[in-house]
């Protein structure tokens, strides 16, 4: 069996004298699809923002290839080789896809700040790793507010794969497309698995998405894993039960003939 | 059917659909016709030997802080202090050539005189600039704040040292300094030479007529070329981009979002402070009522040009249309006998309504009208 490229043990976050996360404990390894599911204030976008450096757990540890590690900002977490596609995917529509591409990392001829952008070469490297991933843009000077929904996934995933991200989490990445982009972001998810040297964190509702792409699930319920496996292991019924929190259908049926 | 992307639906565009749809094509548009109509009605008096030089001086002076403003508003900030800083370096400067150098540290040269300010002028740019990243708050209201200190500062500081608010008859530095001298000395002298050897150019009794335009104009050249480039061509300009669009996701990608803020801030504290070094040293006169409303002006001409109220888009190259036109329009009075001067309110506000349309246009088309 391969080592996990990332391991979290025993995470736990509170804010204040809420418990958030209270001891959620996960393996990712590389080639492999993680979901991570959970109802609405389960904790799971707590857990990610804690693995992207944006929150330090309150106890816990998290080791990236083995090695204890502490991120104390976002840039922490980057250098580790994580990188995070939110929710808001972190773009700006006015400009143009290569600058959205290179923000913050433009490639420069001359010194930092001042010095002129390889305008040329972004465009190139741009279009060419979005086209590894599945789209072909044509003009990559276009302003990114005028693609659709799942390419600007694409762009944010093409971006964190080119600066080195060995873990991908994707917050919710299919909730807020149309049912043809959803399958898009489902086949560019297939496509960055099928590398084999990075590990996908997928964030779902989705019940019929998680089983079309997971190699792995974890689910949480008020800040707990109530369940965890590999594919194959997990009956469909028992998915299903642990998404809705780990209540039976048989339950919630009677229920909601009582009401 | 499968093989049709998302991609394909967009339209590809002609390079006229193109040019037509950049953000500075109604400047431009508008320009033209600010030029063509105010040729004619003047009888060519705008654009002769004198009427270029006279308007080349306003247009320079909008351009130059139309640049800081825009600069800023494409990073999703406003100063409405520009023209109290502009009035307040413009007192400092004078005030240190009449009276010395603050703490009884001798006479000021021009030199010392513009540095201190601009220190001073930097200084509050950054101030401006760190209240507002730290604090967020709106920067319409921390710099209206500084619109009146910084006016009511000058005032005092005129009454108290000066006992007068205006300063007249200084010194004519620019015949001693070359410091002075480049800002408020003549330039492009050699084109006016070049014309009177063509034989245009000529005074009643066939002399030479004018010999050159303000300095002022290599500094509004110079500061837009400079701006232009940064905007367009450099790593700077990316961050200014993504910090007025989604200063969030900037952050998220390593853009150091508050420094490119503040820095914008004394950048347009810079562009009011030689302004005011150019109306200085060209006058040899300050008046504390300097730059009254010049903020206002900056900020037309920058949305006249093209830069969105909500920062993430803008140009320069629209921004100087957009300062032509309003120099123009606003000079157009000394030229057309019939004119009321006051018809340059009236077409600003006008114009201002119709680029805020246009521009809105602009922005829903890009962003798919969200
Ligand atoms: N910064 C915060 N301060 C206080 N409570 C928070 C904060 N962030 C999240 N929470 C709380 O933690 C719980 C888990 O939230 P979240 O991780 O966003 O859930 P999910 O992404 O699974 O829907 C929620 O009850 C939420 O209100
Ligand atoms: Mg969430």
């Amino acid at each position: 069996m391969a080592e996990p490229y990332l391991k979290v043990e025993g995470i736990v976050k509170k804010f204040g004298p809420f418990t958030a996360l209270n001891g959620v404990s996960l393996d990712v390894y590389p080639g492999e699809v993680h979901a991570l599911l959970g109802d609405n204030g389960a904790g799971k976008s707590t857990l990610i923002k804690t693995l992207a450096g944006v929150h330090e757990p309150t106890a816990g540890q998290i080791y990236v290839e083995g090695k204890p590690v502490k991120f104390r900002s976002p840039r922490d977490a980057s250098s580790a080789g994580i990188g995070t596609v939110y929710q808001d995917l972190a773009v700006n529509p006015l400009i143009s896809v290569t600058r959205n591409f290179f923000m913050g990392r433009e490639l420069l001829r001359g010194p930092k700040g001042i010095g002129l952008l390889r305008m040329d070469e972004m465009d190139k490297i741009a279009h060419d790793e979005m086209l590894k991933i599945g789209i072909d843009i044509s003009d990559p000077q276009q302003a990114v507010g005028t693609m659709s929904g799942g390419q600007r996934q694409t762009l944010a995933i093409a971006r964190a794969i080119y600066f080195g991200a060995k873990v991908l989490i994707l917050d919710e990445p299919t909730s807020a497309l149309g049912q043809k982009q959803q399958m898009e972001v489902l086949k560019t998810m297939m496509r960055v698995r099928k590398r084999g040297d990075i590990a996908i964190i997928f964030i779902t509702h989705n019940e019929i998405h998680s089983q079309l792409v997971a190699d792995r699930y974890t689910f949480l319920a008020l800040g707990q894993v109530i369940g965890a496996g590999k594919a194959g292991e997990l009956e469909h019924d028992e998915i299903r039960r642990l998404m809705a929190g780990g209540a039976e259908m048989a339950d919630l049926e009677q229920e909601l003939s009582g009401i | 059917m499968s093989d049709r992307s998302e991609a394909d639906r967009r339209q590809q565009e002609s390079r006229v659909q193109r040019l037509i749809r950049r953000p500075e094509a109604g400047a431009m548009v508008v320009m033209i016709v600010a030029i063509v109509s105010i040729t004619i009605a003047s009888n060519g008096n705008a654009l002769n030997a004198l009427g270029i030089k006279n308007n080349l001086a306003i247009i320079a002076q909008f351009g130059i802080i139309a640049t800081g403003a825009a600069m800023l508003m494409i990073a999703g900030e406003f100063d409405l202090s520009i023209g109290s800083m502009i009035g307040f370096s413009g007192m400092s400067i004078a005030m240190m050539l009449k009276w010395g150098l603050p703490f009884g540290l001798g006479a000021a040269t021009p030199f010392s005189a513009f540095f201190i300010t601009l220190a001073m002028t930097l200084a509050l740019g950054w101030l401006i600039g760190t209240i507002v990243v730290r604090s967020g708050l709106s920067s319409f209201i921390v710099s209206l704040a500084f619109l009146f200190f910084l006016r009511g500062t000058t005032e005092v500081c005129f009454r108290l040292i000066n006992q007068s608010t205006q300063i007249s008859g200084l010194e004519d530095f620019k015949e001693t300094s070359w410091f002075a001298d480049i800002f408020g000395g003549e330039a492009f002298g050699f084109l006016y030479d070049i014309a009177f050897q063509l034989g245009f150019n000529l005074n009643r009794r066939g002399e030479q007529w004018v010999t050159g335009v303000d300095a002022r104009v290599v500094w509004w050249i110079v500061i837009a070329g400079a701006a232009y480039i940064i905007l367009s061509r450099t790593q700077l300009g990316n961050w200014i981009f993504a910090t007025g669009d989604n200063k969030d996701a900037a952050r998220a990608n390593g853009v150091p979002v508050n420094r490119v803020k503040v820095g914008l801030f004394m950048f347009t504290a810079f562009c009011a402070t030689i302004f005011a070094a150019c109306q200085v040293f060209d006058t040899n006169t300050a008046d504390a009522a300097k730059g009254n409303l010049m903020e206002l002006n900056a900020i037309a001409i920058a949305v006249v040009g093209g830069t969105l109220m909500t920062g993430g888009f803008g140009s320069v190259i629209g921004v100087v249309f957009g300062a032509v036109t309003f120099g123009l329009v606003a000079n157009a009075v000394f030229y057309i006998p019939w004119l009321d001067g006051s018809w340059y309110r009236v077409f600003v506000g006008v114009v201002l309504l119709a680029a805020v349309f246009a521009n809105e246009r602009i922005r829903k088309r890009i962003t798919g009208g969200i």
